[in-house]
């Protein structure tokens, strides 16, 4: 390790947190379902509820509730999308063996589906 | 003919890091590795150039498709990372950084360069995973510099 290294991840460090401070943390209110890069469902995350979608494996299982979405049951190797729950705007969670993305956005609450 | 022979058994050997790496419970977040194979990857760089590191990484990728993962997406994933990484590797080897600090920039080209295909290919902002991701290649990058280090210490002495 020199001088150079130590600048190295100073610099690194900073790019960091100057990352954090620009990333906006707001919660949605629209979940967007995609499967296979087309809008599936639009999901209101105000509303309690369960949903059904569509994926390349089977169905999958979303859950919303106090406007935490997960997925609870999907058919995958390694169930990697159902170890998270999203919340804030720009937040995804991505079951790449199903095909399916779900991303978290804010629109005009008139314009969402969500019984 | 002795040099293919090397370079095979340097092949064979990142991918059984690799594999044997998936057996560390590392971190909960899905996608963060330790990089063991990464040492193959920094020694070749050292002890034979550029070319054999491209040919050792591109050759592994391909072998673990075959053999685990299958042609998706994890292959973009993996290409987009490995390039950058030993495109990255190989211009700070050239500003004379130590072999930690050209493993460190190798992790952290590599995290970089898969999230931006992941972003690319599956069109959601993964950018909020950037602040984490790159202190996870600060440390991960400087255990496998230090062993890569050692290792080529002791190759170059012999």
């Amino acid at each position: 390790m020199n001088k150079k290294d130590v600048i190295l991840i100073i610099t690194l460090l900073v790019i960091a947190c100057v990352l954090l401070l620009f990333i906006n943390q707001e919660k949605g209110n629209t979940a967007n379902v995609y499967y296979d890069n087309n809008l599936v469902l639009k999901i209101n995350l105000n509303k309690n509820n369960d949903y059904d979608v569509k994926g390349y494996n089977g169905n999958i299982h979303i859950n919303v509730k106090d406007s935490y979405l997960s997925v609870t049951d999907e058919i995958s190797p390694y169930h990697i999308c159902q170890k998270k729950k999203i919340h804030n705007v720009g937040e995804s969670l991505i079951c790449l063996p199903n095909k399916v993305v779900i991303k978290i956005e804010n629109n005009e609450l008139d314009a969402i589906v969500g019984d | 003919m002795q040099k293919i022979t090397r370079l095979s058994s340097l092949i064979a050997l990142s991918i059984v890091l690799g594999i044997l790496e998936s057996f560390i419970p590392l971190f909960s977040i899905p996608g963060i590795k330790l990089g063991l194979a990464n040492i193959v990857i920094v020694t070749t760089l050292y002890i034979y150039g550029l070319k054999e590191a491209v040919l050792v990484s591109i050759l592994r990728i391909l072998f673990i498709s075959v053999l685990r993962t299958g042609f998706g997406l994890n292959l973009y994933f993996s290409l987009g990372g490995s390039i950058l990484s030993l495109f990255g590797m190989f211009i700070a080897k050239k500003i004379n950084f130590s072999i930690i600090g050209v493993s460190i920039i190798g992790s952290t080209c590599h995290i970089l360069g898969q999230i931006t295909i992941a972003i690319i290919l599956l069109n959601t902002n993964l950018t909020y995973y950037l602040p984490l991701m790159i202190v996870l290649s600060i440390i991960t990058g400087t255990i496998i510099g230090y062993i890569s280090q050692e290792n080529i210490k002791f190759l170059k002495n012999k």
